[in-house]
């Protein structure tokens, strides 16, 4: 490896290691957010009011480029945690083949990763999708990609 | 040796891994942004650009290549080069979002950066195999294509090099 190439190698890895810290304080934010608004409130009722159909619905589009466009119609299945995503309209995805198990992730209007979901046909017009922790427990996102900033849908 | 697969994983909490990863992979990225652009400035500002959207996305990783994150990483090298053809302007979004320090050389991207890249790829295919020493589907990968096709481009076009030899 040239000395170019290695000084591009510590420089990335300095602004890792910077982005690591940026993270972990961010996440230990919103984990105080959290818990002060659960002292202020009944646990079930937290969900509910912070998450409607319609947020979930806009998180699939946000958080994958090929749902781009597409406007999918959510139900809830357990508030604030489990959600039943179904998408009518054209679209086309870069994944050759069945969509059936593939997972994505989802993206909340501030672009932060809030759940992802997992397809249940091969045509990838009907999801399952988690919201928080949830997703994280079903091996949909890694713990550290929840509450991840996400500027633009991701592809793959 | 932890494979890349395992690396990625370790760097979702551990930017050493990676730094091993990007220490396994960065010649060869480097080498298939200085083929493409043929300026050695915009090479490596690609090469920096493409680490940091590796670093970025990390979380999405799927390990479909027996562990292996080739396939993934020249996806990424493809797309970053992609992107900046497009927008005419070295792509550095995911640099700027680490809060790194871009210097854009002067060179502008220019459209015969992707010659080759989406059709008769069979002299790319050939460098890629056989002067990089890629497995087929990381040649697949950098072209956008199967490991099928591209063990098709490369077969083709070492009998078309030897044909050309022997004439």
């Amino acid at each position: 490896m040239t000395a170019r190439l290695d000084a591009i190698g510590d420089d990335l890895e300095r602004a890792a290691r910077a982005d690591r810290r940026h993270s972990a304080r961010r996440r230990r934010r919103i984990a105080g957010g959290a818990i002060s608004l659960a002292i202020l409130l009944p646990g079930a009722a937290i969900a509910a009011s912070l998450l409607t159909e319609e947020d979930v619905a806009r998180s699939l589009p946000q958080g994958t480029k090929f749902l781009v466009g597409t406007t999918p119609t959510c139900t809830e299945e357990q508030p604030g945690v489990q959600y039943r995503c179904t998408i009518s309209g054209a679209f086309e995805s870069e994944i050759d083949g069945s969509l059936e198990g593939t997972v994505e992730p989802t993206v909340d209007d501030t672009k932060h990763v809030n759940g992802g979901c997992r397809s249940l046909r091969a045509d990838g017009r009907d999801w399952r999708c988690y919201i928080g922790q949830a997703a994280v427990e079903q091996k949909i996102i890694g713990p550290d990609f929840l509450g991840e900033y996400a500027p633009s849908p991701g592809v793959g | 040796v932890r494979s890349d697969a395992a690396l990625l994983a370790a760097a979702r909490t551990d930017p050493g891994a990676f730094r091993e990863l990007y220490d396994r992979y960065a010649d060869r990225v480097l080498g298939y942004h200085q083929r493409r652009c043929r300026d050695e400035d915009a090479a490596h500002e690609l090469t920096a650009e493409t680490f940091a959207q590796v670093w970025l996305v990390r979380a999405r990783f799927r390990d479909e290549c027996e562990g292996s994150a080739g396939p993934w990483l020249f996806g990424i090298a493809r797309n970053v080069l992609l992107v900046s053809v497009r927008r005419r302007a070295l792509e550095a979004r995911a640099r700027e979002r680490l809060g790194m320090l871009v210097t854009p050389p002067a060179v502008s991207p220019q459209e015969d950066w992707l010659d080759g890249l989406d059709d008769d790829e069979v002299p790319e295919a050939v460098r890629l195999r056989v002067i990089d020493e890629l497995e087929y589907d990381e040649v697949a990968a950098a072209l956008g294509t199967t490991p099928g096709a591209a063990r098709v481009r490369v077969h083709r076009g070492l009998a078309a090099l030897r044909k050309e030899r022997d004439r």
